[in-house]
């Protein structure tokens, strides 16, 4: 389990990362989703000790992190999949990790064999690596220690759709064997599938947490959405405010503020046939990017 | 209506009862053996790092064989040959040991390095460690093959003198550790190859003559070079009759501590609080 309280870190006037308090539960896959500089691989620094943070503290299992004798066993942790000595083959990273914990050499094979590099991939140096092999890699790396705890900054990077579907896989049966799971990504679709928790940050501030349907249902303050169509239009009308709703033109039908329930009970009721019922909230994108619009640019703060 | 929403956001998926702590009484450090094995293996497990180590040898066979070929034949003797090796080396093993720490910056390995052992000294105590036990070998290398060409002398005139002595073997040990310290401290200041690099080139080869020049200008300036530039105070290790004065001896102590003791205190003060990035 991650526990960050009341992180801060800042860089002369600039604030990176701005009183930050989440915590990461065991058995689920956390997601940290931001844009680009949005304070997430700081704060995953700050975590593993790289960086020193200004204020505030994070504890990994109860620990800091440096207190644990031998973190690489507890903590398996992936920055960054390019921070790699290009004249080493990847054997030999595997290799350097596994005499820093004290491991057998032989779980270097099973780890290979875990992300899919073939022998003659692990033989071949970094340089020559493409980025999905690197993070193949890096994976193996954070999970040579069989540690509790993943911390993994933009680990789908660089995957084909084969290899994002296979990180997804490996990540659930992870978070699903009672493991800790933290993974940042600046891309939401590739959170969305596979995190249980999602914590958005937008210029160095946590704007919103919660799992996804939490969320959606923040993002409109409890208020729900249907679309809305059916072959007489004007029927329809007459029906839902019939039963209290305010229906709103918008394309064929009506986009009410009720939910899909409410509004195709107000239908059976009067008997209208309905072309079309959905749920008409806006997606998980529109609100990451309404929540962090204002670090994107200032205009789509203001337009929006 | 809103009974399978809360359902799904409040399904744990077991949470309750996974431990949230780490039990971390079992867990032992890794020895500090282990990290200097480590660090020594990350000086062979590329081709730059095998043949830097590889070229400083080849380059002592060269010099030597010069030196048995192409010398005065007065001039054959070990302690000759030796002071060749010795120069040879003390320009380039500092490089080694100062790649053993700025390459976890210019190729971002610190990022492993550090997260796997969070206390940065016993990193720095552990690159230290094997940088002088590389240093060590590599120096009795270069005596071995100091040797063999004295050895080979008489082919060209020599008379294979073994003049060797407490004195010049402690001196030249002396310096080399210094000049690898040395790097190691500019090192851990700069963390970057080349700049490290350079300046170290600056302090062993332009500075000595910076301050030659200067005591030649300036009145009174050589006597107080020796107090204040470590090469210089260094001469009489390796001049006459390889013995220091008490005074030199105060002089080499020191330069010492400007040159060498203030960077590395520096450095490592740098090193253990800075960002790894």
């Amino acid at each position: 389990m991650i526990e960050v309280t009341g992180l801060t870190r800042t860089y002369g006037g600039f604030t990176a990362v701005d009183d930050v308090t989440f915590t990461c539960e065991p058995g689920r896959v956390t997601g940290f989703l931001g844009p680009n500089g949005a304070g997430k691989s700081t704060t995953m620094r700050v975590m593993v000790g790289l960086t020193p943070p200004t204020r505030g503290r994070v504890t990994i299992g109860g620990h800091l992190y440096r207190d644990l004798p031998n973190p690489g066993r507890h903590v398996g942790v992936l920055l960054d999949a390019g921070a790699q000595h290009a004249g080493r083959t990847g054997r030999e990273i595997l290799t350097l990790g596994a005499r820093s914990m004290m491991l057998p050499r032989s779980r270097v094979d099973e780890m290979l064999h875990t992300v899919s590099l073939t022998d003659d991939e692990a033989g071949r140096r970094v340089r020559d690596y493409s980025l999905g092999m690197k993070q193949r890699l890096g994976i193996a790396h954070a999970l040579l220690g069989d540690p509790e705890v993943l911390v993994l900054d933009e680990p789908a990077n660089g995957l084909d759709p084969a290899g994002i579907r296979w990180m997804r896989d490996l990540l659930k049966g992870y978070a699903r064997r009672g493991g800790t799971v933290l993974l940042s990504s600046h891309l939401l679709n590739e959170v969305e599938l596979v995190a249980d928790e999602m914590i958005l940050i937008g210029r160095g501030r946590i704007v919103a947490q919660g799992d996804k349907q939490s969320l959606l249902a923040g993002a409109h303050h409890g208020e729900a959405t249907t679309i809305v169509s059916a072959l007489d239009p004007t029927a329809l009308a007459t029906a839902l405010r019939a039963c209290g709703l305010d229906p709103t033109p918008e394309g064929n039908g009506f986009k009410v503020a009720a939910t899909t329930a409410e509004v195709g009970r107000a239908a059976l009721e009067h008997l209208v046939v309905l072309t079309e019922l959905r749920n008409g909230a806006a997606g998980l994108e529109d609100l990451f990017l309404e929540l962090t619009s204002d670090t994107q640019r200032e205009t789509a703060g203001a337009a929006a | 209506m809103t009974t399978t929403d809360d359902h799904q956001t409040s399904a744990p998926t077991g949470a309750g009862q996974l431990p949230r702590t780490i039990d971390v009484t079992d867990d032992q450090r890794v020895p500090f053996a282990r990290l200097v094995a480590v660090e020594t293996r990350k000086s062979f497990d590329t081709r730059a790092g095998r043949w830097l180590t590889i070229s400083i040898v080849g380059l002592v066979l060269v010099v030597v064989g010069v030196g048995v070929f192409a010398f005065p034949d007065d001039a054959q003797d070990y302690v000759s040959l030796l002071g060749v090796t010795g120069g040879v080396l003390g320009y380039f093993l500092p490089i080694l040991m100062i790649m053993l720490v700025t390459s976890e910056w210019s190729q971002r390995t610190g990022l492993n390095t550090f997260t796997l052992e969070p206390r940065r000294t016993r990193v720095i105590g552990a690159k230290i460690t094997a940088g002088l036990g590389l240093a060590v070998v590599v120096l009795a290398l270069g005596a071995a093959i100091a040797a063999v060409g004295v050895l080979l002398s008489p082919a060209n005139g020599g008379e294979a003198v073994w003049n060797l002595g407490y004195n010049e073997v402690q001196n030249f040990s002396l310096s080399s550790l210094i000049g690898v310290l040395v790097g190691f401290a500019l090192a851990m200041l700069l963390r970057s190859s080349p700049v490290a690099i350079v300046v170290y080139f600056v302090y062993t080869f332009i500075l000595p003559g910076v301050v030659a020049a200067l005591g030649a200008l300036v009145d009174g300036f050589d006597k107080v070079a020796p107090w204040i530039e470590f090469n210089t105070a260094q001469t009489p290790l390796f001049t006459g009759d390889y013995r220091a004065t008490g005074e030199e001896w105060a002089q080499i102590a020191v330069t010492g501590l400007i040159w060498l003791v203030v960077p590395f205190v520096l450095g490592l003060w740098r090193l253990v609080r800075a960002e790894v990035k």
